[in-house]
């Protein structure tokens, strides 16, 4: 298969999109897209505001339903699953906003996140274990709510409990929103870990620089539709964002 | 007299205390407020004196069936009532609420008539103790509730289905997509809220004649109770409750009887304008 120019394997593809269009009330948000996300990669999305983004992460994440085209995670048509049944299969799903469950303890929320899985995709103690070794400001406050962790705090949290199923695909949503500089470099390192532990990862993001620093594959998105599909490398030399955002 | 007057108030609010639980998990798993819980109340309280009267079972044994039989009954009503409008207004699915207790009241009144019942209970005498007068029925609704409310603390606090109700109540979008299955949630909900309510209905059938209005002596209470121990938080509810009864019992000191009921409009009306999270309730984390 062609993909980005060049010739890659089906079997190194992860999750794949074929004419998807979405939507909220009448209209499409996302239209006709096709995506091809590379096992082992981090894929990022980035656009305008209100070019549908969010749409689609939500959509791969199974809590907005597709209206035509369909999604696959490896070989596997997941387009009918639910987000339980998505989890299930192997996408672990980051919101960018209300994405640790506030009145629940840290240690509560870790155990939750995989404790409605299938065995065989429960946490072990020892994947527990190097989840909390690679989330150390987690690690020390399992007993404290989780909504009276800070901003940056919660999101470790957050990717901590998405990390328990060992997932295969995970999605992002915007994960530096909202935060300082210092903890956004913070939770793009930890992007990267995360992808360096096996997990592919497609995220969406408005921190442009930051995530082109650390993605390998960048898709550009307006109006619901692929604008540019490039390297980052690409993107900074060869094109104008701004002219590709305005059209 | 007082102490026998607050006495019967917290054995009252014990009383109160099941259906607070009941209405306060509904309102946290499916964000709105149960008006069919007097109803609710009612046939748990018909279900027993069914199995009792005419299946001549004790009336421990009639309560446990009728509790089974009326969670069921719950699951089917959500199911055939309040999930087609899952993801409507609360304020919709309160006036289906609505509707569900008519319902209910007047099938209840339909099959049994409307003649005040009881339950074939044995006689037995007060005892005395510190000089207070306990009867039987208060004694086994004591035991009944801290049991009831044992349970319902554990499952809520160390069981995997008391974190995933507790997950759905918080965030039911994220819980989904931590693989939650949040229809399976609600069915269960519905289970707990049918066991207790129905167990009410017989603490309630006890203590005073069953008739099908006897949901309604007890629904403005019951919300007043909820309220006050903060909607959404199970040990606030019974907080509340255990208040409310008390409250509403010594008011007889001061007030007619049957006036006992303004003690819990007032309190519902001064909660709402001046803590509508309750006394008890701590601040449930928005952000």
């Amino acid at each position: 298969m062609n993909v980005h120019g060049r010739i890659v394997n089906a079997r190194e593809i992860v999750l794949s999109t074929e004419g998807l269009a979405a939507g909220y009330g009448g209209e499409d948000i996302i239209t006709n897209l096709s995506v091809v996300v590379e096992k082992g990669s981090i894929f990022t999305i980035i656009g305008p505001n209100g070019s549908g983004k969010s749409t689609f992460i939500k959509v791969l994440a199974g809590l907005l339903p597709v209206r035509t085209g369909e999604i696959r995670l490896g070989a596997r048509a997941i387009t009918r699953l639910s987000a339980p049944e998505r989890v299930a299969a192997g996408l672990a799903y980051v919101p960018q906003e209300f994405n640790v469950f506030a009145n629940l303890t840290v240690g509560e929320n870790l155990r939750v996140s995989t404790e409605f899985l299938e065995r065989e995709r429960r946490a072990s103690p020892e994947q527990r274990e190097r989840v909390l070794a690679m989330f150390p400001e987690v690690a020390g406050r399992l007993a404290l709510r989780a909504g009276y962790l800070s901003g940056g705090q919660r999101q470790m949290l957050a990717f901590a409990c998405a990390m328990m199923a060992a997932p295969t695909v995970l999605l992002l949503d915007e994960p530096s929103a909202g935060l300082s500089p210092r903890f956004a470099a913070e939770i793009f390192d930890k992007v990267k870990s995360v992808n360096a532990a096996g997990a592919t990862v497609v995220m969406i993001e408005q921190n442009v620089n930051e995530a082109m620093r650390i993605a390998d594959i960048v898709l550009v998105l307006v109006n619901g539709a692929t604008r540019l599909l490039a390297s980052p490398q690409d993107i900074m030399t060869k094109h104008d964002l701004h002219k590709l955002y305005l059209g | 007299m007082t102490a026998q007057v607050v006495l019967n108030g917290f054995v009252t609010g014990m009383v109160v205390a099941l259906p607070a639980v009941a209405l306060t998990l509904i309102y946290g798993i499916l964000k709105f407020p149960n008006f069919a819980i007097g109803a609710m109340l009612t046939v748990g309280a018909y279900l027993a004196l069914a199995f009792n009267v005419y299946l001549s079972l004790p009336v421990l044994y009639a309560a446990a069936i009728g509790a089974v039989v009326f969670a069921i009954i719950a699951v089917g009503i959500d199911q055939t009532v309040f999930r087609p409008l899952r993801e409507r207004s609360a304020i919709t699915l309160l006036v289906a609420s609505m509707g569900v207790s008519f319902v209910l009241e007047n099938i209840v009144r339909f099959i049994f008539g409307n003649g005040a019942r009881s339950f074939e209970l044995p006689l037995a005498r007060p005892k005395l103790v510190f000089g207070l007068r306990i009867n039987n029925e208060q004694i086994v609704t004591a035991a009944a509730v801290v049991v009831a409310m044992a349970a319902v603390y554990v499952l809520l606090r160390h069981t995997a289905l008391g974190r995933a109700m507790r997950a759905v109540s918080d965030n039911a979008p994220l819980a989904a997509a931590r693989g939650i299955d949040r229809e399976r949630i609600v069915r269960w909900t519905w289970v707990i809220a049918g066991v207790l309510t129905a167990a009410a209905g017989v603490l309630a059938g006890m203590d005073r004649a069953i008739d099908p209005l006897l949901g309604w002596n007890y629904i403005v209470t019951v919300f007043a109770a909820s309220i006050l121990g903060g909607l959404g938080n199970p040990v606030g509810a019974v907080l509340g409750a255990l208040t409310i009864g008390v409250v509403e019992e010594t008011s007889t000191l001061v007030i007619p009887p049957n006036y006992r009921q303004v003690v819990s409009f007032c309190a519902i009306a001064l909660l709402l304008l001046l803590r509508p999270q309750g006394l008890f309730g701590v601040q449930r984390i928005r952000r």
